[in-house]
Formats: C-alpha cells, sequence, structure tokens
C-alpha cells in the first residue's frame, strides 16, 4: 500500500517536473514526458540502484484511463457533420495522406522482414500525426489564424476517423494470433460490439443529454467517467479496442449539447492521466533496446519525413494555399505522438517478439524524433519555406 | 476548418462581411473584413480565450494584436458596441442638440442657388428658421458668420434649427 502510494507519487513528480522543462525549453510535454519515464523506469534508475518506478498493474491501469480519455475526448470533438460539410477537401486531403503515408509505413516494415500484421502496425504509427502537439504549437505560433489551419486540422479529423477503424480492426488482428477462425471471431465480436454500441450512441443523444443534466460539477465528472470508463473496460474485456469504444462514447456526447462544459471540466483530468500514459510508455522502454532499433528508425524517420511533408503540401494545394502555406501544412503535420505511442502499447499485447519488443521501442524512438523534429521544424519554417519557394516543384 | 460561412453583410454604407469556421479541437474563428484589404482574426478558444489577429493582406501571416479571457472579452465587447456611450455625430449629417434642436452640416456644391450670394441676400433665416452659427471652407473655419459674409462653393455650412428647419434649409441650400 505505501509503496504502491510512494510509487504512484514518484510518478507525479516525475510528470511535473518533465512538464516544468518542457514549458522551459519550449518543446512539446509528450516526449518529456515518456523521457522522463524512460529515466525513473527500472532500466534506468533501477539499474542505478535507485528507487525506480515500475510498470506494475497500478500505473498499468491508470495508463490505461490516459488512453480511453484521449479517445473519448477525440470523439467528443468528432463531429461527422462537421467532415461532411467540408467534404470535398478534407476527404481529398484526407486520402492523400492516407494513401502516401500508411503504405510507407507498411512497406518500411516489410522490408524488415516482418509479417504483414506487424508491417500494419508499423503503417499506423508513422501515418498518424498528433493532434495533441500540433494543435498545441499551431497556437502557440500564431498559425491558428491563418489559412494553413484549415488543411491541417481538416486533415487531423479525417486521420481520427480513419485510427478509430484502424484500432478496431487491428486489435483484433494482434488479439486474434495467427489463427484464421479465432481471428474472424474476434472480428465479429468487436464489430457487433461497436456497431451496438454506435446505434445505441446515435439514439441515445436524450439519454445522455438527461444524464449530464446536473448542475454539480462533481456529479457531472462522475456521471461522464462513469459512463465512458465502464463501457471502455467491457470492451477491453471482450478483446474489443477500448479506445475505440471511448471515441464512440465521446461521439455519443457531443451531441448531447454538454460538449463544451465537459471539455472544460474535464480536460485537467484526461490531461493528468495522459500524462501517466506517456510517462508509463517511458517506464516500458529500455533505453538499449532504443539502440538496437536504430536502423530502422534511421530509415523510419528519413523515408517518413519527407513523405508527410509531401502529402501535406499536396493536402495544402487541395485547400489553394499558396506554395508557401502548403509547406506550412506539410511541417506541420510532421509531429507524431500519442496515436503512434497508443498503437504501441496495443501492438506490446501481441504474441511475436517484433510485436513485444521491436515495435514500442521502435515507436517510443520515432515518436521520441518526430516529436521534436516536427515542433522544431514548425517554429523554423521560414528557412524551410525560403528553401522550398525557390527550389520547389511548384513556384507562384 | 473550411467551409467558411458568410455571417453577416451590412446593408450600410460599410458593408461587414464576417467568415466564421470551425476550428476542431481550439474553438471557432471569426474573419472580418476591414475595407482597407486587411483582415481582423478573432480566435475564439473553446476555454473562453479570445485572441485577436490582424492580417495585412490575404497573404501575410496574422500578426497577434492582444489575447484576453472570456470575462474581459465580453466587457470590451460591450463597450466596443455603444453599451456605455453612443457617439452620435459619426460623419456627415446631425448631432441633437437635445429637445428638437439640431446641429446639420449642409455642404455647398457650385450648382446650388447659395453659392456665391451673401448670407444677408440669401435671408435663409426667415425663409427656413434655421440660421448659420459657422461656414468650414478648406482647413479653416469662420464662427458666427455675418449676412455680409459671402458663401462660396466647397464651403460647409453648420446649421442649427429645429429637425423640419434643418431640412428646409437643407433643400434651399441644394436646390431642390
Amino acid at each position: 500500500m505505501a509503496a504502491g502510494l510512494l510509487e504512484l507519487g514518484q510518478a507525479f513528480l516525475v510528470c511535473a517536473v518533465a512538464g516544468a522543462v518542457a514549458l522551459r525549453i519550449g518543446l512539446s510535454v509528450i516526449p518529456l514526458y515518456v523521457v522522463g519515464g524512460m529515466l525513473a523506469g527500472p532500466f534506468v534508475a533501477g539499474r542505478a540502484g535507485l528507487p525506480a518506478v515500475s510498470d506494475g498493474e497500478l500505473l498499468t491501469v491508470l495508463a490505461e484511463v490516459g488512453i480511453v480519455l484521449l479517445l473519448f475526448f477525440l470523439g467528443l470533438e468528432f463531429s461527422l457533420d462537421r467532415l461532411l460539410s467540408a467534404r470535398s477537401k478534407v476527404t481529398r486531403a484526407g486520402v492523400i495522406d492516407v494513401v502516401v503515408n500508411l503504405p510507407l509505413g507498411i512497406v518500411i516494415g516489410l522490408a524488415l522482414g516482418w509479417s504483414a500484421v506487424e508491417a500494419l502496425l508499423l503503417g499506423g504509427i508513422v501515418y498518424i500525426s498528433s493532434s495533441a502537439i500540433i494543435t498545441k504549437t499551431l497556437i502557440d505560433l500564431g498559425w491558428i489564424a491563418d489559412a494553413e489551419a484549415d488543411p491541417i486540422l481538416g486533415t487531423l479529423v479525417f486521420e481520427d476517423l480513419f485510427i478509430a477503424v484502424y484500432l478496431a480492426v487491428v486489435t483484433s488482428l494482434v488479439t486474434g494470433g495467427g489463427d484464421v477462425a479465432a481471428l474472424g471471431g474476434s472480428l465479429a465480436v468487436a464489430f457487433a460490439f461497436l456497431g451496438a454500441l454506435l446505434v445505441a450512441v446515435q439514439y441515445g443523444t436524450g439519454a445522455f443529454t438527461r444524464l449530464l443534466d446536473v448542475s454539480d460539477t462533481e456529479s457531472f465528472v462522475l456521471r461522464t467517467l462513469g459512463v465512458v470508463v465502464p463501457v471502455a473496460g467491457v470492451a477491453l474485456s471482450l478483446g474489443v479496442s477500448e479506445a475505440v469504444a471511448a471515441f464512440f462514447v465521446g461521439m455519443g456526447f457531443a451531441t448531447s449539447g454538454h460538449r463544451e462544459r465537459i471539455e472544460r471540466l474535464l480536460t485537467p483530468v484526461r490531461d493528468a492521466f495522459a500524462a501517466v500514459f506517456f510517462l508509463w510508455i517511458g517506464v516500458g522502454t529500455d533505453p538499449r533496446l532504443l539502440a538496437g532499433v536504430a536502423l530502422p528508425l534511421a530509415a523510419a524517420v528519413v523515408f517518413t519525413t519527407p513523405a508527410k511533408l509531401l502529402s501535406g503540401y499536396l493536402g495544402g494545394r487541395v485547400y489553394d494555399l499558396s506554395a508557401r502555406r502548403s509547406v506550412r501544412v506539410g511541417l506541420g503535420l510532421v509531429p507524431r505522438g500519442e496515436f503512434s505511442l497508443v498503437i504501441a502499447a496495443l501492438a506490446a499485447g501481441g504474441s511475436t517478439t517484433v510485436m513485444r519488443e521491436t515495435i514500442p521501442a521502435l515507436a517510443v524512438g520515432y515518436v521520441l524524433v518526430m516529436s521534436v523534429l516536427g515542433t522544431v521544424l514548425m517554429q523554423r519554417s521560414a528557412a524551410v519555406e525560403r528553401v522550398f519557394v525557390r527550389f520547389g516543384p511548384a513556384r507562384r | 476548418m473550411t467551409g467558411a460561412r458568410l455571417l453577416y453583410a451590412g446593408a450600410e454604407t460599410t458593408a461587414v462581411t464576417v467568415y466564421e469556421s470551425d476550428l476542431p479541437g481550439v474553438g471557432k474563428k471569426h474573419e472580418i473584413e476591414l475595407g482597407d484589404g486587411s483582415r481582423l482574426v478573432i480566435v475564439t478558444h473553446n476555454d473562453g480565450r479570445r485572441e485577436v489577429f490582424r492580417r495585412e493582406t490575404a497573404d501575410a501571416d496574422s500578426e497577434k494584436l492582444f489575447e484576453l479571457p472570456d470575462g474581459l472579452a465580453r466587457q470590451v465587447g460591450t463597450i466596443l458596441e455603444g453599451a456605455y456611450f453612443q457617439p452620435v455625430r459619426s460623419g456627415d449629417v446631425e448631432t441633437l442638440l437635445g429637445g428638437d434642436t439640431l446641429l446639420e452640416w449642409v455642404e455647398i456644391d457650385a450648382g446650388s442657388p447659395l453659392a456665391g450670394r451673401t448670407l444677408g441676400d440669401a435671408d435663409l433665416r426667415a425663409e427656413t428658421g434655421a440660421s448659420v452659427v459657422a461656414i468650414e471652407r478648406g482647413d479653416g473655419v469662420i464662427p458666427t458668420p455675418g449676412g455680409e459674409t459671402t458663401v462660396e462653393p466647397g464651403d460647409t455650412l453648420v446649421v442649427v434649427g429645429s429637425r423640419a428647419d434643418c431640412e428646409a434649409f437643407a433643400s434651399r441650400a441644394t436646390g431642390e
């Protein structure tokens, strides 16, 4: 009991320090939480004989709540109407994004000699940009007021929808193992459960509205958590993606008329648990494994950065932006973060060594590099724009 | 996001065009055309914070002017709206002095029947009931002009009187 409390206290303390460092040096908090977890974990602090944070059940469950709340908020912000209202541009930019980046990751995985499922996991990790890092950087740099914010945020919305479907499928592929019959069974369960949930969410707006019609903030927060966490728990115990279940519950709450209040009251809750999730990812990562994946990591960075720049650039052109602003769209989509790590956490539950060790280590290294590289590229966009507009393919 | 929607186009002399768009995960963005090619960009965050930017030209980067928390933004908004003080003389026409008495600015062009005549000769006070209290000429002002003062094309006569008197004066001055 005392040991658990002490360990949890240490975890929050490390997050707080990492957050302070991030503020000081102007970087996103996500890579710093991960590095903080790595340093405080069994592989660095533990080996040095210092008290270490272990990725025991306590931290794992709290991290799981972090994943659930991250995806819940994604669903909360996600509006199908919004996607449909700007359909042609969002869809075109989003399709370019997925067609360029997802297959590239799959090809890299196959080139490393991995199985199809393992390669598909890598595809997802390199495809999905970080809504958290990108949105925050857009605000910090003032890009939010300019034209490039539209294609960047539009592409993120498309990615969110895609990742919900992707996670639903990939969870079944990973947990189903290699057995085709078992796989068919788990896919059927997944789609039956998620389909039922989607119907409940679609027709349950009135119930959600009544449930949250309470002025007391404490009850409001508890009722929200009292729906989303149990639903995610049921999903996971059925072998269905708890993240996608949370996403759907978020979509249901979005139409309840309480969206803004949920965002106002639960954002700090989400951020605290999300911090634990990022820390937990770091705690479970052996830095020596990072050294072991240096080559595939270098390959992933070298190939996927220009690919994201290209797809983002083309997405900007779909929105009729000038060459300079389209370059910014490309830069703005480079940071990877929370969702790549969610996929890595999913892979860690797999059956092969590649899934359990290589992919999580690779994903951590990749997110560390891409979150910092992407943020720095955005901060230094003026130089990149000059080079690109001078030598780039499309002058204007 | 895309699909900027035209919210309001004013029918008055200065048409106001406001574009509204969604910023998923952030809030909403409103852009207001300022008439000189620049735009005011207001980003309203989900937490209520307002960021106000100005964009010089269509392709320029927006420059942040200031940022206000929700409550302060609303307070500033009511002041801009004129809830505390309404400036009445808005350019060209008239100012209420109280009761039914107005100050009115009447421009004299070359085709005016008053152009080239003295105030005494035109004797508009007897005819319309409104009196000329000043003449704006070029950059200067002639205060309390006498009957011998000649009205020239390009002058603006500052007239005081009841609303009806001022209207009669204005129609005499334009010759209608």
